[in-house]
């Protein structure tokens, strides 16, 4: 298990690092937050590519629902600068 | 079965996915901090990657798992070891066998790799040539059940046996967690670091090599599409170097 223990270990670091930079720099925009987590997410899943493919399917569904709310920001804010 | 608690990973996603969906609105309305807001987001993705890994994990436990590996190593050393047979093992591709990756080890001197006629019958004592003398034992390894779990199978060159060998013992069996390979000839070197079933001095090892070198070695023949034997086998630094020989 010790491939999984990593995996959850990267991505709680890479979450605290993405989190604490942020709100070291003053940002108040939360989409901003999630985008730069949800980037993080999938970087980080993509790399761990020797998962076994049980658990790269499962991932892959958390991934897909991820990207979906990630897509829904964009188009938000593309709205908000066409409008 | 999926509200059962035993799974560590369950209970992590479950604390982290419920602290996390209860503390968002809370710190967004009341404390009006979005930094802790997007933590507590954080806390919900890390929850919900955690309850999908855990329904991933295998059924069977870790310590079970390897209860029936001894226990089939014991067996077949001891076979091998009331036989007399002392002889490196020749790794076979599945082309070779009826359907399945498996090793060889000769009864008498050693595998005389020109006799083989055709296929070798899926059985445990084979003829393998015309003479008398030419039989062999064929034993079924490690990789013979997970190499076709791999997507596609690897051709001959480092890159793609490397990455088949990373996929099998980092991803899908936990034994190590990286592997080298480098091609010289009909030689090729594995390094596999953090190996957890490295080499020890017994008849099996011997015979066979370390589950490790095994699971190279029949890759690697399945790469090639060639016979394949373990040439030699150490384990220094926390590495274990595999020398595997490509037969013709």
């Amino acid at each position: 298990m010790r491939i999984f223990n990593r995996y959850i270990l990267i991505l709680v670091l890479t979450a605290c690092v993405i989190n604490g930079v942020l709100a070291f720099l003053g940002q108040t925009d939360l989409s901003v937050y999630f985008i730069l987590n949800t980037i993080a997410y999938l970087v980080v899943t993509l790399l761990h590519v020797y998962l076994n493919p049980t658990a790269r399917r499962a991932l892959n569904g958390v991934a897909v629902v991820l990207f979906a709310g990630f897509m829904v920001i964009v188009i938000v804010k593309v709205v908000e600068i066409l409008s | 079965m999926f509200l059962s608690l035993k799974n560590p990973y369950r209970v992590l996603g479950l604390v982290l996915a419920v602290a996390g969906a209860l503390f968002a609105p809370l710190a967004y309305f009341f404390i009006a901090s979005v930094p802790l807001t997007a933590v507590a987001l954080s806390a919900v993705m890390l929850g919900f990657t955690c309850l999908v890994l855990a329904n991933a994990r295998p059924y069977i436990s870790p310590e079970a798992s390897e209860l029936i590996l001894r226990t089939g190593m014991a067996n077949t050393a001891a076979l091998l070891e009331e036989l007399g047979l002392d002889r490196k093992a020749v790794y076979l591709p599945s082309s070779m066998r009826e359907g399945q990756p498996q090793a060889l080890i000769p009864l008498k001197g050693d595998l005389d790799l020109q006799r083989i006629r055709g296929k070798i019958p899926g059985r445990l004592i084979v003829r393998y040539g015309d003479r008398p003398e030419d039989m062999a034992i064929a034993v079924t390894t490690p990789v013979s059940i997970d190499l076709t779990k791999l997507e596609t199978v690897p051709g001959p060159t480092a890159p793609e046996i490397e990455s088949a060998v990373t996929y099998v013992l980092a991803g899908l069996l936990d034994l190590a967690s990286a592997v080298s390979v480098d091609i010289e000839g009909d030689r090729i070197t594995v390094e596999v670091a953090g190996a957890r079933l490295h080499y020890e001095d017994i008849w099996y090892y011997h015979c066979l090599g370390s589950p490790v070198a095994s699971i190279a070695a029949s890759i690697s023949s399945e790469a090639f599409g060639r016979p394949v034997r373990i040439l030699e086998e150490s384990y220094q630094h926390g590495k274990s170097k595999v020398l595997l020989e490509v037969l013709a």
